[in-house]
Formats: C-alpha cells, structure tokens, sequence
C-alpha cells in the first residue's frame, strides 16, 4: 500500500500535513509532517506536487542500527535503536524524513494502514492505494 | 496562552534596532489576535494625529488565534495602520500562507516603525530578523519579488509578501501581495511600506503551534468540518468562489455599472459563467483551508487566480469592459503592480464619467480598451495621467469637481455594491472604521440574498448593522475567513478549544464591540465626526434608472435619522463620539478610556 496524489484535484491546502504532524508530534508544525505538498507559483504557471514515501527503502538500506524494518506493507522505527544519526534523513528521495524533538527518525508508516493525512484531505485527492 | 505564540517583533527602520518583546497577554483576552490586536498596539503606539506617510506610522502584522492550526480559514494575516487614504485607522487580511507563517517564526505581532535609508527587505526565521538591502528589487512587480527572493534565499518555501511599484510610488490605492494573488487589498497599506522603503518581508518558520488539548481538538474540529463547513451551504466557496456574489447583486438591481450609474449589468452573467465553465482550471486553497475558494484560470496565454466578483465587476461593468480576456490582463497587471483593483475600477470608471459628462477628459471613455489596459502601469508607476489617478476618486473630485459622483467615503472608493437597493447597506458603509467597505458588515446577507428583510427602509437597520459590524468584528479578530459564515456560539467554541479559555456567545458579540470602539476612539482622535459618516451624494439624489431597485435612493433625512439611531444605540453621542460608560461598561482597557479622556479634556 502506498500515498497516491491527483495533483489537478488538490487544492494545496497542506491539512495533510496539519494532520500529520498533528496525530503523530502532537503539534500543528508542517516541518514535522511526514509528507510534503507543494503548491506555489512559479514562473511557468502553478505547480502541485506531492512528496510522500515511495516505500524505496533507501532509509532502511543505509540505517546502521537496523532500527528501520519494512512489514511488508509499511515501514516502522524502533526508536531504542534509531541512534539519531541522520542516514535516512540524507538518503531519502523525497526529502521528508526528519529528526523530531527526541532525536528519533520520523518515517511515515502510514499510521498502520489507516493514513490520518488521506482521512483530513477535502478533495479526497490523496488516497491509499492497495495492491491487489 | 496556548495557540499564541508569546511574543512580539519590533523593528524600528530608522535605527535599524530589532527587538523582541513578550506579547501583552492581558490583551489577548480582549482583543484576541488579527485586527483587535492590531488595533490596540496601534493605538497605544502612534498618535491618530500624524501623516500616514511619516516615519511615525506603524504597520502591524498579526495573525489570527487560529493561524498555524487545523481550523479552516483561520490562516490570514491582519494588517493595520493608519491609512494613507482615509486617514482612518485601517486593517485588512491577507489569505495565502503567510499568516501561519508569522506564527510558525513564533510571533503574534510584527511592528514595524520609522524610515529605512534605502529600500530594504526583512527576513525572519525563529533564529534571527535582519534587515537586509532591497535595492535590487526596485521596481519591481510583485511576481518577480516573489520569484527573485526565493532564488536569493535559496528556499522555495519562504513565504513572502511584497509591495509593487504602486507602493513604492506611494500610491493611494496600493496593496500588499503575497503568493502573486492573494492582496491585502484596501486602504492603501503598501503606501505605508513604501514610505518605510520597506518592500518586502520575507519569514521562514519551524516552530510548534500547540493547542490546549490536541487529540480532542482534532476529533472536534473534524465533526465540526463535517457538520459546520463542508456542507452544501458552503460549497459555493469552491464550485464558483466570490463569483456568486455578483449574480445576487445583478438580480438584486444593485451591480454597479458605468461608475454607478445603474445596478443592473447587461455583461455579468456570461463573464461569470465564461470563466467558471470555460476557463477554470482548480481551485488554489490558502493555507490549512478546507474550502478552497480561489479559481485558477487560464485565457489563452494568461494565467491567473482570480479574478475575485469585487474585480470582475469593478474593472469589468462598472468601466463598460466586457471581454474576459481584457479584464484578466487588467487584473494581472494590478495584482503584479500592487493596486488595488476595487479602487482602481472604481477610479477609472470615475474618468470615464468624467469626461462623459464634460467635466474634464483624461481622454479615456467606457469600453476604451486600449486606453483602459495602459492605466494599471501609469497609476502605479504615477506617469502622465497616473500621477492624478494615484491619489484616487475624493482628491480628483476635489480638483477637477463631479463630487456628487465621485464614489468613495471618507476617501475609500466604494466597492461593487450599490446601496440604494440595500439600505442597511449605505449605513454600513457611511458607518465603516475605513471609509466604504463591504468587510465590516454585510447587510446585504438579510436585504438582498436571503431577502428575509426589506431592503428599502431604514427601520431596524442600525442594529442590523451594528450587529454586523460586531460580528465581522469578532470574527476577523480571532481569525476566521469571511467565507466562513459561523455563528458566535461555534466561533467561541473554538476559541476555547485552542486555547482553554471560557467564552461565551455573548462575551463574543461584546468583544466585537469593544475592538470596533477602539477604532472608533482612533478615529475620533484623529478628527472624524458625524459629518464624515455619509456617502456620495449620487446615492442620495438620483434615482437607480432600471432593475429591482428602479427609481430607489436613499432618503437622506431618514438617513440622517438613522444615523443618530445608530450612535444612540452604540452609547455615541450626536457626533459618535463614544461614551466613558459605554466603554467601561464593554470592558475596554482601563488605558486607553484614560487616553480617550485626556483627549477629550484638551479639546
């Protein structure tokens, strides 16, 4: 399972993020959502774009303490072993993985299956696809 | 108090003194966030009595209690200060993401005092605010300051709000932009700016916006979304935006059309439903916004959000311009520029008229396309004729004569409502802190949309309108969106939630009422009396031609009879000036009423 994003549908309005940093900092601060929507002006027109985790793995392949395991369906942190050490923060792709307050990789992990981030978008444009 | 972030910036231009300070946290009970806090900081910090323009003037940024949060709507910046237009006290908002960014750089408030040398730019993080030179910037358009910054920043993310040539060039009608389409719109603020050189301000923000209690605060604010917002009351917010607006007006009778001339536009509904049907290509939301009112639009080659109903009509019929195309080129071109295109349609319709009527020829008439798309650029850059158009519609009537249609108050051109179909509507506007202004009460709700009121009387109208203006009030300084049409009870249900605060319904209705009483105490101070509270005389004498409304003006004797209704009902005496018990009795700030009292024993 896996974020999708219409990006002709979505507004921009970054509850999504709200939401995320929200349900799993326990704080409203989009530097602390676990995905990432742009929606800006540039010079050729609008861009929308949405930034989530592609499930590649890289953050797993390069954590040195194996605190990062992937079930499958969704990636997970144990805290007790992430070090802090900011491997997966540099490896990611998409650029959303960050250290919270405690020092601890914050990964998305799909809030187990049920997105909190797909429940808060009113456009329904960012969705969880299920594989067959 | 949670949901606040605690602290003030100061920046002082002249000396280039940065400063932070803890925010006045007794005023936050009384005056909440957004205009009721830029108001009293305003009028603690500036005499009402001095030259908008002089480094005296203050600018203030402050963001609503909501700002930062998951609460729809609740993201826009305030802006206050006195107006170079009016000479009033002025606040306005602006959408976008900049009002959560203020808060996300961890303030309630940024003021901004004295003259810097050159032009300069700040830019505020959590760490640090510098005033930083801006001359690489001059002259720019609003767009190109947003893309430049950002490329000078190296940060696509840091949000920005600028000023245009317009306010530069200390033009009247100038505006504040952010995010290319989302404007600070009246009063002429960016004129401020541009007399502080201060061009543009640019924040980048990581810091937590905490509420009082987060797991219950968002399962409540998802019911209310489910129960409050997103319903089929509000879906015109994002199925046609503001364009609504103008079908009412036209069905109304009250669309002004040729500077007011009439109220019925032969031109509207097809603009309308061109741009919705044909045009739009989404909906651009401002921050953390579920609605998501801006329609992003492309016309052949051009690219725009908006244009807004008030734009639509105010550049569109009310100057006889009726290609889309057109009126889009002439809204990009102000919104780039930095004008503000209520009072620059109604400044150009004036001309039109003007010469219509042979009073004097700017040598443009209605439906002068080719004329009409030159005006943006020579107003804001003040070449030729623009230099005049710049101070707007009072100061031409003033000099080349045509007062009894020149349409503003107290200097505010009006905007795309006619009052002469909406009575309650005129009160409004004669009543307004900042001249004609459809922000501060919107009678034409009762009046002319949900026509639950008869629009041609007078009877029961100042409180209809008192009560807006308490409302709005209310509303737009804790910091809800006017698209968002809550009732008091929801509004402070929210304001508990965020904050942990008691409040009630009726502690809502009063806290309206004592920040429109410190405008009001502002306005006094700054010399505005009974005489000031009128309007353009066209609405008192010459009959609407056609429509709903046909043959309707507003009676002034009845108007005039109102008026005093409405001061008595405010605890104003005969020339609105508030009363020491009212003021007390509405809990103002024990310093401002002994401020207040030492004016009045001067005079």
């Amino acid at each position: 399972m896996k974020l999708v994003l219409e990006p002709e549908k979505c507004t921009g309005c970054k509850l999504c993020e709200l939401a995320c940093s929200a349900k799993n900092e326990s704080v409203f601060n989009p530097r602390k959502a676990r995905l990432k929507i742009i929606n800006r002006y540039i010079e050729a027109g609008r861009e929308v774009k949405g930034k989530f985790c592609t499930l590649c793995k890289k953050c797993l392949e390069v954590c040195p303490t194996e605190a990062i395991t992937f079930n499958g369906k969704w990636l997970t942190v144990d805290d007790e072993l992430c070090s802090g050490c900011g491997e997966c923060v540099d490896a990611c792709p998409e650029g959303i993985i960050f250290l919270n307050d405690e020092d601890k990789a914050a990964i998305c992990n799909l809030c187990e299956g049920t997105p909190y981030c797909v429940e808060w978008c009113p456009r329904k444009c960012l969705k969880l696809e299920v594989e067959e | 108090m949670k949901s606040y972030m605690g602290k003030v910036l100061r920046v002082e231009l002249s000396s280039g003194k940065v400063v932070e300070e803890k925010t006045k946290e007794e005023w936050l009970n009384k005056y909440y966030g957004q205009k009721g806090l830029g108001f009293r900081y305003l009028l603690e910090d500036i005499d009402p009595t001095i030259d908008p323009l002089s480094a005296e003037n203050e600018i203030i940024f402050t963001p609503g209690v909501f700002a930062g949060t998951i609460i729809s709507s609740g993201g826009k910046l305030a802006i206050t200060s006195k107006s170079p237009a009016t000479g009033t006290i002025t606040d306005g908002s602006v959408g976008g993401s900049i009002g959560a960014e203020v808060k996300y750089a961890g303030y309630d408030a940024i003021i901004i005092k004295g003259k810097a040398e050159h032009l300069v730019y700040l830019y505020i993080t959590p760490n640090k605010a510098e005033i930083r030179d801006a001359e690489f910037l001059r002259g720019k358009g609003t767009h190109q300051t947003d893309f430049i910054l950002k490329k000078k920043l190296k940060d696509e993310e840091v949000k920005i709000i600028s000023i245009g040539p317009a306010g530069e060039n200390l033009v009247k009608i100038a505006c504040i932009t952010s995010e290319l389409y989302r404007q600070q719109g009246r009063g002429g603020i960016a004129a401020v700016m541009g007399s502080k050189n201060l061009k543009a301000i640019a924040i980048k923000g990581w810091k937590d916006v905490t509420v009082s209690n987060i797991s219950s605060f968002l399962r409540a604010v998802g019911e209310i979304n489910k129960k409050h917002l997103l319903t089929p009351d509000n879906s015109w917010t994002n199925s046609d935006g503001t364009l609504v607006f103008g079908d009412f007006m036209n069905d109304g009778g009250i669309l002004p059309t040729r500077n007011f001339q009439t109220g019925v536009s032969p031109t509207y509904k097809r603009l309308h439903s061109e741009m919705i049907d044909k045009r739009k290509k989404g909906n651009k939301a401002c921050f953390g916004c579920a609605l998501g009112c801006g329609n992003y639009i492309q016309v052949d080659n051009i690219d725009l959000e908006g244009p807004e109903y008030e734009t639509l009509n105010m550049v569109g019929g009310n100057c006889e311009i009726s290609d889309l195309k057109t009126i889009v080129q002439f809204n990009k071109a102000c919104d780039d520029l930095g004008l503000d295109t209520i009072s620059t349609g109604n400044i150009v319709a004036y001309i039109m008229e003007m010469r219509e009527r042979g009073i004097h020829d700017f040598g443009i008439s209605f439906g002068d396309v080719e004329n009409y798309l030159k005006l943006p650029e020579k107003i804001a850059y003040r070449k030729g004729i623009g230099n005049e158009l710049a101070e707007g519609v009072r100061f031409l009537s003033e000099k080349y004569g045509g007062k009894e249609f020149a349409m503003h108050v107290k200097g505010l051109e009006v905007p795309s409502y006619d009052p002469r179909g909406s009575w309650g509507m005129g009160l409004a506007y004669a009543t307004s802190d900042r001249g004609a202004c459809h922000m501060r009460a919107f009678p034409i709700t009762e009046e002319v949309i949900e026509k639950t009121v008869d629009p041609f009387t007078f009877e029961g109208k100042a409180k209809l309108v008192i009560d807006g203006q308490h409302y709005n009030t209310a509303k737009f300084s804790i910091g809800i969106c006017d698209f968002w049409a809550l009732d008091l009870n929801l509004l402070a249900r929210l304001l508990n939630m965020a904050t942990g605060s008691n409040t009630t319904e009726e502690d809502m209705a009063k806290g309206g009422e004592r920040i429109w009483n410190l405008g009001r105490i502002f306005n006094v101070m700054a010399g505005f009396r009974r005489k000031d509270d009128t309007l353009p005389e066209r609405f008192f004498s010459e009959p609407l031609p056609e429509g709903p409304a046909k043959g309707k003006v507003l009676p002034k004797k009845e108007f005039e009879k109102t008026l005093s209704e409405y001061y008595q009902l405010r605890g104003w005496d005969e020339e609105g000036v508030p009363s020491k018990e009212r003021l007390q009795e509405i809990e103002v700030d024990k310093e401002v009423i002994e401020k207040f009292e030492r004016y009045l024993n001067r005079r």
